[in-house]
């Protein structure tokens, strides 16, 4: 049997504030520092191609728990004369990446990548996008500093803003199966993907100044949903595939932290790729199942070193770390024809778990939660606070400063005491040039030949002034030299009529006829 | 040196009030490893963590996102 290649992609979302005045307008500064970032493809999005109130177990909802609160934001920010073009302000970069305001948080997303250690580039390059708006934002305001950007999860008020994870699927995939086979592992990875929180925003424990393991665990609450911004889901129902939704799905993940470390932020798209793949070849499905995920994923959190056993309706109760285990053995001993990724992220998963129950401090290099703990109870003692003391929460806050001068996690990524895996040089690259291979390479060839003509583009359509939209495929089987001979052919086009044809041979649907066996 | 802070109620659109309410459960753990080149680290990284505004995470507020 063919492979079935699983496309990856992050967004992110991250904080903003202006420190040199004193109430910071997030609507506004999200808004000009994407428009102050003028390296773009292209300025504009397709955003018929979306509809997120479509639900993946087969039906459309009425509206979202979003909408009103939407709505009204939406009537008091055009009184202050923003369009929806003006607010979203999209720009597609050269990379492939997306970078727009998304719910008043500057955002960037990936292109879509082939592997866990392409998509850490072109994240990590992200955090690089970011820096350069700032710094163009600030040069217009003529206030160095004046800028501060959190690569987090919280304002520790109860508002929340994510970064999703993105895995394309085979349409054949029941919804169901990818949820009662994802659950138990979504719920136990906080353990070694959690980026560190102090304080407590859930329902039930709000106020609670103490520290946990995840960001995003007090956000969640409930298991399936089409929701994200109230009521967000463990796994996430919209059924926006951005590809032929005849065969492709796209599990849509809002339930992670945005981790500062590159290897929990591997791990996590690593660990998820090869437990999809265990589904995907339908050799393997989980005996347990968790009796409440979301109370689970929110006790684990509390946890921290000291995890107690997770109440089950269906097999033995057992912790966390036991869960990963079962996960662990079943992709270790099901996916043997692994490659070099898929052998790095079950060596790097086995030794991360022998290390938490040996002793968990031994993470403090590549978990951020762990590393956080460590320096915020050493300057808890040095400075002879209280547990509840604030400055702890701003110490907090300020590890996901993306400013590398003043971000807690730089200091410790620079003294090597918090592993990098990408190479400097790569990340330059990332910054400017896409994927070699997939479809954002040919998206970022098509948008710079006739960009005058497009009147729209996304991450699938492109929608030319002619009104003829020109729809990709995946590109998933094309090698990097079929691509960058492709990339010439256009360059040389001269009407983007003639792009349908040049394009035939790589439509998807042969694609998948091949991995099927056909 | 950093005065005593008491944390203030808050409304927040989508949640409710958080009032404050310092709760002890910072656990005692192992050392943390000590890595090859960490002698500069930990001072740096202190010295840094001293610089930080001990009220900005109160001052911090963000709309909702996804």
């Amino acid at each position: 049997m063919t492979e079935f290649p699983i496309v990856v992609g992050l967004e992110t979302e991250y904080g903003i504030v202006r420190t040199d005045v004193p109430d910071s307008d997030p609507v506004l500064e999200s808004m000009e520092i994407v428009r102050a970032y003028r390296s773009a493809d292209f300025m504009g999005w397709n955003y018929h191609e979306e509809d997120p109130a479509l639900d993946a177990r087969g039906f459309r909802v009425e509206g979202l728990a979003q909408d009103e609160e939407e709505r009204a934001f939406t009537q008091s920010d055009y009184r202050r004369f923003f369009s929806f073009k003006d607010m979203k302000s999209d720009r597609i970069l050269s990379n492939g990446g997306r970078f727009y305001n998304d719910h008043t948080h500057p955002e960037f997303s990936t292109p879509e990548c082939l592997g866990i250690f392409e998509l850490l580039r072109y994240d990590r390059a992200g955090i690089e996008v970011l820096k350069t708006a700032r710094a163009e934002r600030e040069r217009e305001l003529g206030v160095p500093g004046a800028l501060s950007l959190y690569r987090n999860n919280t304002d520790y008020h109860g508002h929340s803003y994510g970064c999703h994870e993105n895995y394309l699927l085979p349409r054949r995939l029941g919804f169901d199966s990818v949820v009662s086979h994802t659950v138990p592992f979504l719920v136990a990875r906080i353990l070694l993907t959690g980026a560190g929180k102090y304080g407590f925003e859930s329902s039930e424990r709000q106020g609670e100044v103490a520290y946990q393991i995840s960001q995003r665990a007090d956000f969640m609450e409930t298991i399936v949903g089409v929701d994200t911004m109230h009521k967000r889901p463990i796994v996430n129902s919209r059924d926006e595939p951005h590809a032929d939704r005849r065969l492709f799905r796209r599990l849509h993940l809002i339930v992670g932290d945005a981790n500062m470390s590159e290897w929990q932020t591997a791990m996590k798209t690593g660990m998820t790729s090869m437990v999809l793949k265990l589904l995907i070849r339908s050799e393997w499905t989980p005996d347990f199942e968790l009796e409440n995920p979301v109370s689970a994923m929110q006790a684990i959190s509390a946890g921290l070193f000291d995890q107690k056993n997770i109440r089950m309706r269906r097999g033995k109760d057992v912790t966390a770390l036991d869960i990963l285990e079962r996960y662990w053995e079943a992709c270790e001993r099901t996916l043997s024809d692994r490659d070099f990724e898929e052998d790095w992220v079950i060596a790097e998963w086995r030794q991360a778990m022998d290390h938490f129950r040996r002793n968990p401090s031994l993470l403090s290099d590549r978990v951020d939660w762990i590393a956080k703990k460590a320096f915020l109870e050493r300057f808890r003692e040095e400075e002879n606070l209280d547990d509840g003391d604030p400055w702890l929460q701003s110490l907090d806050l300020e590890y996901h400063n993306i400013d590398p001068e003043k971000g807690l996690f730089w200091a410790l990524e620079e003294t090597g005491e918090m592993r990098r895996l990408t190479d400097p040089d790569q990340v330059r690259s990332a910054f400017v040039h896409p994927p070699s291979l997939g479809r954002a390479r040919v998206r970022h060839a098509i948008v710079r030949r006739f960009g005058g003509d497009v009147e729209e583009a996304g991450w699938e359509r492109i929608r030319f002034r002619t009104g003829v939209a020109l729809d990709l495929p995946l590109f998933r089987d094309a090698s990097a030299e079929v691509l960058s001979e492709l990339g010439c052919r256009i360059s040389t086009l001269s009407d983007p009529g003639e792009l349908a044809e040049i394009l035939a041979p790589f439509t998807d649907s042969a694609e998948e006829a091949k991995i099927q066996g056909g | 040196m950093h005065k005593e802070q008491t944390w203030k109620a808050t409304w927040s659109p989508d949640r409710q009030p958080i009032p404050g309410s310092p709760k002890k459960d910072v656990q005692k753990d192992g050392p943390v490893p000590k890595r090859p080149d960490s002698g500069k680290g930990p001072d740096r990284l202190m010295d840094r963590m001293r610089k930080v505004d001990p009220n900005q995470s109160e001052r911090y507020r963000q709309r909702t996102g996804e």
